[in-house]
Parts: C-alpha cells; structure tokens; sequence
C-alpha cells in the first residue's frame, strides 16, 4: 500500500522487472512519513483505518476505504512522530465503539519532541489524553504488551543511553530500568519488542542493540536471558513470533537475520530456510 | 290555472274530457284531455290513474285501421299520465306494456311497423316511463318467466330501432329504454337495490337476451364512425352493462348445477337458460369475438368520449367478470394499456386512474390469470415489436410502445414472472436490442472534432445550464421521433424498477460482451435499468413495491461500471490518426480515402474495430457512440446513486476525464454531460469543484498510469482536463504529478512527446492564466533590469536611480512585491526570492550569495522545467510538435517574466534552435518562432539586443528585401499564401520589437532599409499598413533619422533653413506625383512630431 519511493533507479531497471504498482498513493501529508501503523479494530465498512505519523509532527488518520485523511491530530509541536501505536482498550471504549461508527480509538504517539501521547478519539474527540515524557532522544520506538484489567506494560528506552525503561500503563509507574552488564558493552537500545510466552504470564522483552546484537530480557528477573551478535551494523528493527518462537532483525547493514528462541530461552542464529514460514512480520524502517 | 287536488275536484274536470275521448277518438279529443291533466294535482291524478287510463287504452285498443297522429297523442298522453303517477298493480304494467310495444309492431310484415319517427320515439318514451313508474315490487314481480316472451318481443324491437333507424334521436332514446327495461338505467334509486337472489333470477331471465342484444349491439358500435360518437357510447354501455350483469362473476359462481324448473308453461321454459359452466364457456367465447371487434374498432375511434367509454367498459368488464371472460381479459387489458398514453389528456387521466385501481386493488398481481395473460401478450408483443418498429409510422410505434410500457406499468412486480422464463426474456431483451439499433453510417461523427482545445474551458459552462435528463441526440435505424425513444426508456426503467436487477443486469451484460452487434444497444438499456432501479424518474402505480436497496445498487452499478470501463470497451478506436501526429498529413489522406471509399459499402453491423487494421467509418462511429453511451452510463449512475456515487468517485472520475480530453467532439462532449451529472449527484458545486475535491483521486490514477505509458497513452489528457477546467489552488495538488510527467516525457520523447506536448501547452496556458502579471509590476521589474544593465550604458533608469535614494526605491519595491505576492498567495516562498532579485545593484552582493537561495513558487520552478524540456523538443524532427512547443515555449516566457534570474539562462540556451525556427523551417514555424521572439523581447530586451542583430535581423530583412518584388507583381491571390503571412507577420513584428530592444542606428537602419520598399503604393495595401506599424515604432526611437530616411523617399517640400549659415540640404526624394511612396511617406510624416 504505501511505497513512498517506488520509482527503480534506471540502471537498476535494467536488471530487474519493475515492482509491482502501488494500489493507490496516499496524497496529501505534506511532509516525509516517518511511522505507519494499521488499525485492524477500528474498522469502517470492513476497512481499516491507517495512522501515518509524518516529520511535520502531525498525526493523520486515514480512511481506507474513501483512501482519505479523516482526521489530523498535532500533538507533537512540530517535531517528527515517529511511532505509532494502537494502546489495548478499555471495555468502555468497546461499547462506544458499536455507538459510534469511526475511530473510537485510543492509541500512542511517540515523537521526537521526547513525548509519548496518548489519544482518545472516541465519540469524535481528537484530544491527548495523556502524555510521558521520555528521557532519550535516540530514534528508538517503544513497545508495549497488554495486560489485565486495562493496564499494559510499555517499554521504552531509558534516561541512560543503553538503558530500556519498562513501566506500567496507564499509571506511568515505572517497574524497573534494564541495563545491560557494565562489560557487555552492546550500545544503544535500537529496537523493542515486548512479549510473552504463551506458557506463562511473564513478559519478554527482545531489544536490538547499536552493536548488532539481539537480547532476550526477562524482565521480572531483569537479566538478560540470552544475547546473539547477527548483524554486524546496528539492528533497525525486528519481529518475534511467540507462536513459532522465530524472529526477524534488519540491520542497517542492509541485511536481515533469521533467528530463533530455544525451549532453554536462548537466542540463534539460524540460515533462513526458504522454506520457513513466518506468520508474522512486519518491518518498519 | 287551477289545480284541482282532490280527486273528486279533479273527476269532476276529467270525466267529461274522458267520456267524450271514449266515444270519439280524435286527436283534438286526447289533446284536451291532456291540457285538463295539467291542471290536476299528481296525488289527485294517481287516485284516478286507472279511469283516466282507460279511454286512452281504449282508444289504443279498438280494432281497426287507425291513425297514426291519434296514436302518437295517445300514447304521448299515456306517457305523461305514468310520468306524474305510479303503476302499482302488476297486471296492469303487463298490459300496458303489451299494448305500447305493440303500438310499434305490424303483424302482418312481421317486425317493425313502418310508422313515423314521432310515434317510434313517443312509444319509446312512453316505455321508458312505464318502467319508471313501476311501483316498488311491481318491477320484480314483472320480471317473472312468464313475461319472458313480451320482453324479448320489445326488446327486440328497440335493437331493431337502435339498429335500423336513421334518426340519431330514436336510435339514442330507443338504446336508453333498453337499458331501463333490463334494469340498467342510470337514474337514482331505480331500480332499488337488488339482493343477490334477486339478481341472479334477472340474470337467468336476460341471458336468454344476451345474444342478441351482444351481437345487434356489436354490430351498432362497429357500425360506421359518421353515425355519431353519442350512439356508440349508449351502445357501449348498454353492452357492459348486460353483459356484466349477466356474466358477472359473482352470480355465475352460485349458479347450481341442476336447473330449478320454473313453474311456466313449456314455450316459456324452452326460452329460459340455464347458466351453468359450460354455457358460460360457449358464451364467454363468443362474447370474445364480439369483445374483440368492438375494442379493435372503438379502441382508435376519433372521438375520445367513445374511448373514455370503453376504459369504462373494460374497467366492468374486468372487474366484474373476470372468471367467466376470461379469454376476453388479454385484449380487454391490450385495449386499456394502450389507452395509456392517448392524446386526450381526460381519456388518458382516466386510464391511469384506472390502472391505479388496479394496481391498488390488485387484480393483476393477485389475479394468476390475468398475470398469465399479460405475460401472454408481452411476450406476443415482444415478439412482432421490431417488425411493427420496422414497419410502422411513427405514430403507430408510439401505440406500440405505449402498449408495451402499459403492459409493464400494469404487471408491476409480476413483471419477474415474466422475467423469470428464459424465452420471456429472450423474446423481450432481443426485441429491445433490435429496436434501439443505432444508425452508425453519419461521417459526421468522426469528423467532428473538438478544434477549440485551447479553451475547453468554454464547453463545460456551455453545457452547465444543459437540463439534467437531456441526452444527445442519437439516430436510430428504425425511428426517428424522440417519443419513441423516450417509450423505449421508459420501457427499460420500468424493468428495472419492478424487475429483479441482478437477473436483468447479468443477462443485459451478458448480451453487452457476446457481440459488437449488441453492445450499444445492450448499454443504453443497462443505463436505464440502472436509473429505473434507482426508483427517479418511474411513474410507479404499484406503491407497496420495495426498491433496490442502495448498498445492492452500489454494487451492481460497480460492476457495469468497470464493464464499461476494461481496456477492450472503453479504448476504442475512434479516430484514424491515433497518435501519429508525425505523418499526418499522409495520414489524413489516407483516412479520408477510407471515409469515401467505406460509405459506399457501409454495413450496419460494426465489426470489432480493435483488430481490425483500418477501421471503417462504420465502425469508428459505433465506437464513439459506444463510448458516449457508456459516458452517459457513467451519469446515470451517479444520479440513481446520489451521494453514495463519491465512493464510485475514485475509480470513475479517472476514465471520464480521459474522455473529456478526447478530441472526438460528441466523446468529449457526453463525457462533459456525465461529469456535469456526477457533480450534481455528489453535491460539488462545479466541475471545479469537483476536480479539486477529487484531484487526489485524480493524481493517483495519471501517477499509476504514467508508469505504464504505453498501456495508457491517454493519460496526460486527463492532466490536460484537470488543469483546463481548475484554477490556481489545484496546483500544489499537481506539482508532484507534474514532475511525473516531465520525467516519463524524458523517457518517452521520442514516441509520445505529441501528447506530453499538449499536455505542456495545457500546464503553462493554465499558469499563465492563473499567476498573472500584472503590467505594472512587469514594467517595474523591467526597470529593474534595465537598471542592472544599463549600468554600463548610462541608461536613463540609472540618472532617475541617483536623484532619489536608493533605499526609498529599495523599499519601495519590497514592500509592494511583498504585497503582491500576498495577494498571489505565495506568501513564504517567494518572499526572498524577490528581495534578492530586486535588491539594487553593487549593493553587498558577495552576502547574499547564491548558497542561501530560496526555493521558488511552485508555477516558477514547473515553468523553468518546462522550459527545459522546450529547449529539446524545440528541434523536433515532427513539424506539428516544434509549432506546439513553440507555443508552449512562448507561455513559459510570460510565466518566468517576473523570474529574470531563471528565464536569462533558459533563454539563451534557447536561443540557437530558436534562431534555427527563424531562419530554416517551414513558414508556419517561422511564424510561431516570431511570436516567441516578440515575446522574448518584451521580456529581456537587453539580452536580445545584441543576439538578435547578430543571428536574426540580417536574416530577416534579407528576406525582407527579397521577397518585396514578389510581393509588389504579385495578384489578388497572394495574400493567402503563406509568404505574405510571413512577410506580413515579421513587419507587424518588427516594430515593437525594435522599439523594446531599443536597437542602436545601425541596426534600426537595417529595419527601415528593408521595409522601406513595402511602404510603395504597388505592395498590398495591409503589407503597406504593416510597414508603416514598423516605421511608426521606429519614430519613437529615433525620429530625427526617420525623418531624413522618408525625406529621402519622398520629399513634400524642401525644408527651410534656420539660418542662413547653414549649407542648403538636398533631400533626394522626387516630389512627383508618380512616387509611388508619396501616399504613406505623407501620412507618416504627418504623425512624426
């Protein structure tokens, strides 16, 4: 759906075929999409909507199906968004979601302005909620996991620059900070992906260092379960799957890895098997 | 007079009146009679009725030859006696009865006396009344069997009168009396109301009438039209009354199997019918025959009362009888439906009124039968229509067509069961295509182009106060009245209305995809079916019926739609020379052969022109129409679909811009109609409107397409007719688009750049037309750059810059081109942009260095892209895409004036193809390449000078001079040819540009050199008055030599020294009055100040 630059270098053209055609270009942000997330639960007339977050440090919401903006929200002062996320919601917000017909929605935006909003656009609000302000300025994107009774767990990187903060939404109770061994050295967090086994009720956490390497964080335990090096430049981003205990990395190395999580809890590195089927992944660069 | 109201008053006053009639029977006597019951009370005259009665029936009784004149006033006077009383006692109404229709009866010949026309209607009159006057019971009890044979006697008599008289008066009064003796007539409260056991004893005892009071009737109605409409409508309904009493279903249906012997003597009895079933059949199927009769010969009757009269009858008729005629129900129904649409507008509110009841009472749709039967006769009609279309007059197809959409109109819902049977729907789908096949062999059609591109802006207005609903004009094979086709798309809204959409839409498509034949035809009815769904325009009778639902229709519509719009239906081709604007006049030459040639042979039938190497007139005909009908289609469907038609939007604005763009004018044309129609329906105020609210729509579609050009060559029209139909707030909608297109045209330039071209000249007409520069600020910017180049020159900007400060002027000018671009909404962009430009010369250059440029306005950096692009095709081996850029080139001059800084470069790089345009091409690019050039002038005048004197000006006059002697022989015929266009264009030219570039002596010599030979009288006179333009320019820039030059010419007188110091000058020119310059060198030294 969205390729913002899809026209292939002449020589480029030559080798190749031609991509495929975008289905439609979304016009009309006006400045560099920096995050994108679809909304799957808030859908209109069997179309999800689509929260683009763009440099200029708007929000725009967009109809899929009239393949519109239907709402812009600016609460990051101008300042690039560049994480969008849709929050877990709360059982009220469910039952205004029958009443109402668009986007009763809460959902969190992440902006460079070192802010993490969060909106309610239920019954036609466009308002920040809430906000938490963030110690880091580097570019990585938090994550968070869903947890009983309409709290969830966040994380996000910390104050110190190899720190990840993990806290308890929505109260903003911060639950601990993870920070690597003082000799392991593995830079900045670049990437952050919370989740939990389905066996047990304890969260995972999964961070992509500066360094190249991917960590497994228990994070009641607040140690690192296992660390694997497969990239040799930073990790940009990366995908678990919790079903098949598989996971992807992309590094700025233009190269992914393959990876997998063992029943001892530890990282590796696996040979991408042409045959393996990923359920789920999603790259976001 | 008197009035006696006692009896015995009155007796006394009767009885010698009466005594004396009894003895003498005279007229005088009855008359005098008559006179003395006037004076008698009607409740005297009724105790007395019977003894006044007698010497009348006395005198009607005796034997023996009589006079007629006596009867008549007999049986006058018998009538007014029954008209003021009442007969109470049933043998007497038997007997008088008797004796009056016995008064119109000869038993010797057997039938009707032969008496005079006054007695007929005084018996007739007089039986009327004694029905009337019947008391109470009385009258049933009259009707018994026994009665049977005198009634039959009189009735027979009156159809006799009815029949054979010739006097409208008897045949109308003797049709009413039958009417009131079977209990028909229209008075109040007579007879009173009958039970059901009554009525079907009456019904037993007329039917043994029915016969021959059906037949005799029959044959009065079918009778000729001359004999008055008056009888015929009596005739009719004395019909439907009969029979609708007799047949009536409702007694019929109590009829008992065995037959009640009635206690009468044998003859009696023999006469008495028995209406049991298979009687009803036998009469039900001679009444059909009769019925049919009638309606065949009533149903176009020239008087509409007789038709009213019939909707009355079918109306009982159907209502009354619909078990027992049931074989009469498909031509009594064929006759109302076709009434439908009569020309009487009364006929026709009583037929719909009819067909209202119907409806309402529905009789059809709960009637299995009667929906049989209409069924029936669609399909029979479905199945002669296109004969009857062939073969018919036009007023003939109307009845045809009207029956047809009555036929519908009456089915409603049922219509699906109709629908429902395969052969049913064949028959009528068939028939439908058939009589909408179009007549393609018009060369017209194709010729027709859209010439006026340059300002199709022009078209849509036009075409905006264009009625919704008016569609083009369309010429069909087998009719020429619009009515008809209106019918027809009536017929085809009616079936989408009542008939189930999905069936009809895939059978319809179906027909659309299985041959060209069809296709047209197939679309159109789609159209309508689609607006008939919609529920807009159908005059609907059946109000419970549930329509479309609008998601369903949303649905349906889409799938047309992208019928309609696949790459096989909608890129047809429709004109021979597609994109081979590079050979076209060979082109041109060959289509029209194909034109001639394929007219002499024109078949009907198109063929599938997609494969076909050289399309047939034929067939690119039916091509454009196809496009056209699928383009209305498109506003069809808006319009059934209102507001739920945006969602359509993003997929169906694309293609009809596309269309818009097409140079075929009726393409160009509906698909104009269809966006005009897709604004209303969406609620955009204009096309503007709709284009700018849409543009991103828009945009994707030209971005995705521009990818694969050669899929979609006609994408950069949809551009074109974006920008030609917006303004200046679709241009940051455009701008990255643009920019697409400007790279796919570096990609494609060699094959395409025909239609990238036009799509330029579109962009920076458009710019042009929405930034425009005012003249001041123009004139103010030039000084501007003047003062920047006369730096060196001393120019006289520099010595008005000295006496003010140069910081007013500074300030000046920023603050109003501040304003300016405030009011040209390029607030921020170009802000600096034009301080730094106008910033006054030598002034810290070196700081504001050319690091920190700011970005240009959007219509700037699009027009110096452009430019660039011009510079390259400006040596374009295809002459009619280097007239083309030179245009566009020319519009990007007047876009960049204001951008010195952007057009100097531009414009040298320009310059060496251009001076090759001026120099070495054909005469209509020189001509082009002149505008350019005068336009270029105005704008950096400076830059010019020295290049133009140089590369240009020895060029130009050369040819100048050269062509002069031919111009000077030359005959009336020469100025259409292109050199004195040319020679004419570069004297026109010459003068302001030579003014604007402010050309040094020896230059401006050069000028007035070659054109001083056009100022002679032997030239043609508008090449005289272009010469005289250049010297006249000339004068303002350096009189003194000008006047030395024409002096030179033609001296009017020698001039006067001022003093005498001076040596005497010598003007050479000869004041002859043979010079033949005297004429204009006089008038231009006139002007010389």
């Amino acid at each position: 759906m969205w390729s913002p630059g899809y026209r292939t270098p002449p020589s480029m053209a030559a080798m190749l075929p031609p991509p495929p055609d975008p289905k439609f270009v979304l016009r009309g942000t006006q400045s560099a999409v920096h995050a994108l997330h679809f909304c799957g639960e808030a859908q209109v007339q069997g179309h999800p909507l689509l929260l683009s977050g763009s440099r200029s440090g708007l929000v725009h919401i967009w109809s899929l199906q009239t393949r519109r903006v239907v709402t812009t929200l600016d609460g990051h002062r101008g300042r690039c968004v560049t994480w969008l996320q849709t929050l877990p919601r709360a059982p009220q917000l469910i039952r205004h979601l029958e009443a109402h017909s668009l986007s009763p929605l809460g959902f969190g935006s992440q902006g460079r302005d070192l802010k993490l909003c969060l909106w309610d656009l239920a019954e036609g609000r466009n308002a920040v909620v809430d906000f938490l302000c963030l110690e880091n300025v580097g570019f990585c994107r938090g994550s968070i996991l869903a947890g009983e009774q309409q709290r969830w767990t966040l994380a996000v990187p910390g104050k110190g620059s190899d720190e990840v903060q993990i806290l308890e939404m929505p109260s903003k109770t911060s639950v601990c900070t993870l920070k690597p061994e003082a000799d392991a050295k593995p830079g900045m967090p670049m990437c952050l992906e919370l989740w939990r086994a389905s066996s047990s009720l304890r969260p995972l956490l999964l961070v992509g260092y500066e360094d190249g390497s991917v960590a497994l964080w228990d994070v009641s335990e607040r140690k690192i379960c296992s660390r694997v090096t497969c990239h040799t430049e930073p990790v940009m981003s990366l995908d678990f799957d919790s079903q098949k205990a598989r996971g992807v990395s992309g590094s700025a190395e233009k190269a992914l890895a393959v990876w997998s999580l063992d029943e001892q809890q530890a990282l590796q590195v696996s040979e991408p098997d042409p045959r393996c089927h990923l359920s789920c992944f999603a790259l976001t660069v | 007079m008197a009035v006696f109201d006692t009896p015995e008053e009155a007796f006394g006053v009767l009885r010698p009146v009466c005594v004396q009639l009894t003895k003498t029977q005279t007229v005088e006597n009855v008359e005098r009679l008559q006179a003395q019951l006037q004076t008698v009370s009607d409740s005297a005259l009724q105790g007395l009725q019977q003894y006044i009665l007698f010497p009348l029936r006395f005198a009607l009784k005796t034997p023996g030859p009589k006079r007629e004149r006596l009867i008549q006033s007999v049986v006058e006077c018998l009538t007014f006696v029954l008209s003021s009383t009442c007969v109470k006692e049933q043998e007497l109404l038997q007997e008088l009865f008797s004796e009056l229709s016995a008064c119109l009866y000869s038993p010797n010949s057997q039938k009707l006396a032969a008496v005079s026309e006054e007695l007929k209607l005084a018996v007739i009159q007089g039986l009327s009344t004694l029905m009337h006057s019947a008391y109470g019971d009385i009258i049933l009890t009259f009707y018994e069997p026994s009665i049977l044979p005198r009634l039959g006697f009189a009735v027979s008599l009156l159809l006799g009168l009815a029949e054979q008289e010739k006097s409208k008066q008897i045949k109308i009064a003797a049709l009413k009396c039958l009417q009131v003796l079977l209990l028909q007539c229209d008075c109040e409260d007579h007879p009173r109301c009958l039970d059901e056991l009554e009525q079907k004893q009456l019904g037993d005892l007329f039917a043994c009438f029915l016969p021959g009071i059906s037949t005799a009737l029959t044959r009065v109605i079918t009778g000729d039209f001359k004999q008055g409409h008056s009888i015929v409508v009596s005739s009719l309904n004395v019909f439907y009354k009969t029979v609708s009493f007799v047949m009536a279903d409702e007694q019929l249906g109590r009829t008992s199997e065995v037959q009640a012997k009635p206690a009468v003597e044998q003859r009696v009895a023999e006469l008495m019918v028995h209406r049991e079933a298979d009687w009803v059949k036998n009469t039900g199927d001679k009444l059909t025959i009769l019925i049919k009769k009638i309606i065949e010969c009533v149903s176009v009757h020239p008087h509409w009362r007789v038709r009213l009269e019939l909707i009355a009858l079918v109306e009982t008729l159907l209502l009354k009888c619909s078990q027992s005629l049931l074989e009469s129900a498909g031509p009594l129904l064929k006759a109302l439906v076709s009434l439908v649409n009569d020309e009487c507008p009364e006929v026709q509110a009583q037929c719909s009124k009819v067909l209202k009841h119907f409806a309402d009472q529905k009789v059809v749709v709960s009637n299995r039968a009667f929906a049989d039967i209409l069924s029936e006769n669609l399909h029979s009609l479905a199945t002669s229509l296109p004969r009857l279309m062939a073969s018919q007059d036009d007023q003939g197809r109307l009845s045809t067509l009207a029956l047809l959409l009555g036929y519908l109109k009456l089915l409603g819902p049922k219509v699906n069961f109709v629908l429902n049977s395969v052969a049913h729907l064949q028959r009528l789908s068939k028939a439908l295509i058939q009589v909408l096949e179009l007549d393609v062999a018009d060369i017209k059609i194709v010729e027709e182009r859209r010439w006026n591109s340059d300002h199709l802006s022009a078209s849509p207005k036009t075409s905006a106060s264009r009625p919704r609903g008016q569609i083009q004009r369309r010429y069909f094979r087998f009719f020429s009245d619009e009515r008809v086709f209106l019918l027809l798309r009536q017929v085809c809204q009616l079936l989408g209305f009542y008939g189930n959409l999905y069936l009809l839409v895939d059978h319809f498509l179906e027909l659309y995809r299985e041959s060209v034949v069809y296709r047209k035809q197939a679309a159109m009815i789609l159209n309508e079916l689609v607006v008939g769904a919609a529920g807009l325009e159908v005059e609907h009778l059946h109000e419970q019926h549930i329509r479309t639902n609008p998601e369903e229709l949303r649905e349906i519509v889409t799938s047309i739609f992208e019928e309609y719009t696949s790459q096989e239906n909608w890129y047809l081709v429709t004109c021979v020379e597609t994109e081979e604007m590079g050979e076209e006049p060979t082109m041109k030459q060959s289509g029209l052969q194909a034109i001639t040639s394929s007219t002499q042979t024109c078949q009907v039938t198109a063929f599938a022109s997609f494969s076909k190497p050289s399309p047939t007139v034929c067939s690119m005909n039916s091509n454009i129409w196809q496009i056209c009908i699928q383009l209305e289609g498109i506003g069809h469907f808006a319009h059934a679909l209102g507001e739920n038609f945006r969602l359509l939007l993003m997929t169906a604005l694309y293609p009809v811009l596309e269309k818009a763009g097409d140079q075929i004018l009726l393409i160009s044309e509906a698909a104009t109609g269809s966006m005009m129609d897709i604004c209303h329906a969406c609620g955009y105020d204009s096309l503007q409107d709709l284009i700018n609210q849409n543009s991103d729509y828009l945009v994707n579609g030209i971005a995705l397409n521009l990818r694969h050009l050669s899929l979609h060559p006609h994408t950069p029209k949809v551009l074109e007719v974006m920008l030609r139909n917006s303004d200046a707030s679709l241009l940051p909608l455009v701008a990255d688009v643009v920019q697409d297109v400007l790279a796919t045209l570096d990609q494609f330039y060699d094959k395409r750049a025909a239609s990238f071209v036009s799509v330029l000249h579109a962009l920076l007409a458009a710019l042009a037309q929405w930034f425009p520069e005012t003249d001041s600020l123009g004139q103010l910017q030039e000084q501007g750059v003047q003062e920047e180049g006369s730096r060196l020159s001393q120019g006289p900007a520099t010595l008005e810059n000295n006496t003010t400060t140069a910081d007013d002027i500074e300030q000046f000018l920023l603050n109003y081109l501040k304003e300016k671009d405030v009011a040209d909404g390029n607030v921020s962009d170009s802000d600096n942009e034009e301080e730094e430009q106008s910033a006054p010369p030598g002034v810290d250059e070196d700081d504001t260095g050319p690091s920190v440029e700011p970005p240009l306005p959007v219509q700037i950096q699009i027009a110096t892209d452009v430019m660039e692009r011009c510079i390259h095709l400006l040596s374009d081996k295809n002459l009619k895409i280097r007239l083309k850029v030179l245009d566009v080139l020319d519009l990007c001059v007047v876009v960049l004036q204001s951008h010195k800084n952007q057009l100097l470069p531009l414009a040298h790089r320009a310059w060496p193809p251009l001076v090759h345009r001026l120099t070495n091409d054909d005469p209509l690019a020189v001509l082009r390449a002149f505008q350019v050039l005068r336009t270029l002038g105005g704008e950096c005048g400076d830059f010019l000078r020295s290049r133009f004197c140089k590369d240009v000006l020895p060029k130009l006059a050369g040819s100048l001079v050269a062509q002069a002697p031919v111009s000077a022989r030359a005959g009336p015929v020469y100025s259409h040819t292109l050199a004195f266009k040319l020679q004419r264009a570069v004297l026109q030219g010459l003068g302001p540009l030579c003014e604007r570039l402010d050309l040094g002596e020896g230059d401006l010599n050069k000028v007035a050199d070659a054109c001083l030979i056009y100022l002679s009288a032997k030239q043609p006179v508008k090449l005289q008055e272009a010469a005289r333009s250049v010297f006249l320019h000339l004068m303002k820039v350096d009189p003194d030599s000008i006047w030395f030059l024409l002096n030179e010419l033609y001296c009017p007188e020698q001039p006067t020294l001022p003093h005498p110091n001076l040596h005497p000058v010598q003007l050479r020119g000869a004041p002859g009055q043979q010079n033949p310059y005297k004429a204009n060198v006089l008038r231009l030294l006139q002007e010389l100040p």
